[in-house]
């Protein structure tokens, strides 16, 4: 919290509020005052009580002579209506119609906005920083606005509702990329075998005519006797669809499945549009997916995060099989990057049948947690021994469940949410991905 | 002036009130309650003052049990209004001496004082933004001091009605300077 420079607060339309005028404590002492020395007065016929009680009334007859707004205006800018976890956001109050009273505000922050700094703050305009603590769409709390009048006898009370804002997930490291063995006929990062007018240097062969002449070899072509020139291998791109399973969201909060499963598609999508590639999201969710068709550009990032918390954004498909969905949303031949915890059955089946159209597909394993056992103590011996057996069952699911999708053809990988996801993607990204038919 | 200052002048000029009253002592019915509630209520303003700046958490939920006693300690300490609790009971004390008018006049104004001391000390304000309060006070001042003459001048004649009509002097002396006091309040705020 800071006192701002006049004028530095927008001037976009406030909020008009009513104030709710009350006696101050200070007001109610003196009029308790006033009022026991004029009872005591009256009842005992002591006219020097009544003398006590003056200088009291006088006050409160003072401070009913000054002029109270009836209503103030209040403007309200976050320094921006989306951010990510994390990130120190500021809010920005002034208030306008209060004349010459004193302002006094005190932020009451909403679920998962942590106020950093004071909560309260005195003066015209002012400004609180806060962060947001989880991603979603967080509503920042009310803010409470109080008035004294210049003698503190009287105070005006109203209180506002914040805007929401759209918090976004930390997104993890990633740099690298996974590219696919065959790429699509158009232009990119990605270079691949086929010659063409890329940057990459792929071999020399023998001048014919039309070729450049900047791009003769001059040495080799002293020692051969002939011109030769440079071939440079050909840069493509990919579409790389990205698929978020949202029906399980197990593991504590701030670190559960779903929130790696965001984080990660989040780090992944900057990385690949970073190196051009169109990139597009699936969200898995109870009953259907959302989907966002592939796209290119920075504004793509914020369109796919957009999409996965919320499912204004794009299509939406009911039913579990990703055969309803378009082309658009799924292009033949995509990449697909699928964050899940793989808990979900039909989830599961519904990977081996994307598999087994022919997609290119890795999993991004984000299971952190495990079924939560009994205590100790107030567990029976033969409880524990059955609890003991049911997670090792439960565990030797899951190794199936990745077994069976690595004998598809499907990589799967673990991430722990910590560490860069380069580090899990590594064994894949340093050669091409080829698709097994 | 710092706020531990203007603190423990409050918390001063409130025990100075009650001395001045319980000193001599009083030996009438509920005396003793009264000195007792005197002190109650200036002691524990003085602890709300003291106490004032501690925070309390938004949510109290899963708090251990001692956290959970502080906090419904504080909430009553703050909630409670001490100092009404011990003018009353000042006055109250004052009430049962036998008439001494200027000893009166002397503690209304260490009260006004007090209530004076106790709000720059809860608002945290520096004792400047007084400095619009002069004339009203000093109005109140000379109406102390009239009332504290009235009651020292001796009765016309003896009996209810002149001490009735005392009163009602002092009452319209009251009136009198409310309706001058608009302009007096314009004077101060305009220096």
């Amino acid at each position: 919290m800071s006192s701002l420079a006049p004028n530095e607060v927008g001037s976009r339309p406030g909020t008009a509020l009513e104030l709710r005028w009350r006696s101050s404590r200070h007001a109610r002492r003196l009029l308790t005052l006033g009022l026991a020395g004029l009872f005591i007065a009256t009842l005992a016929r002591r006219p020097e009580f009544a003398g006590l009680a003056a200088p009291a009334l006088l006050l409160l007859a003072a401070g009913r002579v000054q002029r109270r707004p009836p209503r103030i205006t209040v403007r309200v800018r976050p320094s921006s209506r989306r951010g990510f976890e994390d990130e120190v956001m500021a809010l920005d109050v002034s208030v306008e119609g209060h004349g010459d009273g004193r302002v006094e505000w005190t932020l009451h922050p909403g679920r998962e906005i942590a106020p950093v700094g004071a909560a309260t703050a005195d003066g015209p305009q002012v400004r609180f920083t806060f962060t947001p603590e989880r991603w979603g769409r967080r509503d920042l709390g009310t803010l409470d606005v109080t008035l004294r009048d210049p003698w503190r006898l009287a105070e005006g009370h109203a209180s506002l509702s914040l805007p929401r804002i759209d918090v976004y997930p930390a997104p993890a490291s990633q740099r690298t990329q996974i590219v696919l063995r065959r790429l699509p006929n158009r232009l990119g990062e990605h270079p691949v075998r086929v010659p063409g007018e890329g940057l990459e240097f792929s071999g020399v062969r023998e001048y014919v005519p039309g070729d450049r002449q900047r791009s003769i070899n001059w040495p080799a072509s002293t020692r051969r006797g002939r011109l030769q020139v440079n071939t440079f291998a050909a840069e493509r791109s990919q579409d790389v669809v990205l698929l978020a399973d949202a029906t399980s969201d197990v593991g504590e909060p701030g670190r559960s499945a779903l929130d790696l499963a965001l984080r990660g598609a989040g780090a992944a999508a900057r990385a690949y549009l970073d190196a051009r590639d169109r990139v597009g999201v699936i969200t898995y969710q109870w009953g259907g997916a959302s989907w966002l068709a592939p796209g290119m550009g920075r504004r793509q990032v914020y369109r796919i995060i957009d999409s996965m918390l919320s499912a204004e954004t794009g299509g939406w498909t009911s039913g579990a099989s990703f055969r309803r969905l378009p082309r658009a949303a799924l292009p033949p031949g995509a990449l697909v990057v699928v964050f899940s915890p793989l808990l979900d059955q039909k989830f599961v089946e519904t990977l081996r049948d994307m598999r087994e159209r022919g997609f290119a597909m890795l999993v991004v394993d984000v299971l952190n947690a495990e079924p939560p056992s009994q205590s100790y103590l107030r567990a029976l011996s033969r409880q524990r021994a059955t609890d003991r057996t049911a997670r090792r069952i439960w565990r030797m699911e899951q190794e199936a469940i990745r077994f069976s999708l690595r004998e598809l053809g499907i990589p799967v990988v673990h991430w722990n949410g910590i560490e860069s996801l380069d580090l899990p993607l590594g064994p894949h990204t340093r050669r091409p991905l080829g698709v097994r038919r | 002036m710092n706020g531990i200052a203007v603190r423990a002048g409050a918390a001063l000029i409130g025990a100075a009130c009650v001395v001045w009253v319980a000193v001599p002592a009083v030996h009438k019915p509920w005396a003793g309650f009264a000195l007792f509630l005197a002190i109650t209520g200036v002691a524990a303003g003085a602890l709300r003052l003291a106490l004032i700046a501690v925070p309390v958490p938004e949510d109290s939920f899963l708090l251990p049990g001692a956290l959970r006693a502080w906090l419904r300690f504080l909430e009553t300490l703050r909630q409670v209004p001490w100092e009404e609790g011990a003018v009353t009971a000042v006055l109250w004390l004052e009430v049962l001496h036998p008439s001494r008018p200027w000893h009166t006049a002397v503690l209304g104004a260490a009260l006004i004082a007090y209530l004076l001391a106790t709000h720059l000390a809860e608002s945290g304000s520096r004792p400047g933004v007084l400095r619009p309060h002069t004339r009203v006070l000093a109005a109140g001042a000379v109406l102390l001091a009239l009332g504290a003459g009235a009651g020292m001048l001796p009765a016309a004649a003896p009996g209810a009605g002149s001490a009735l009509l005392r009163l009602v002097a002092a009452g319209a002396l009251i009136a009198a300077a409310g309706l001058v006091l608009p302009y007096a309040t314009r004077g101060g705020d305009q220096g």
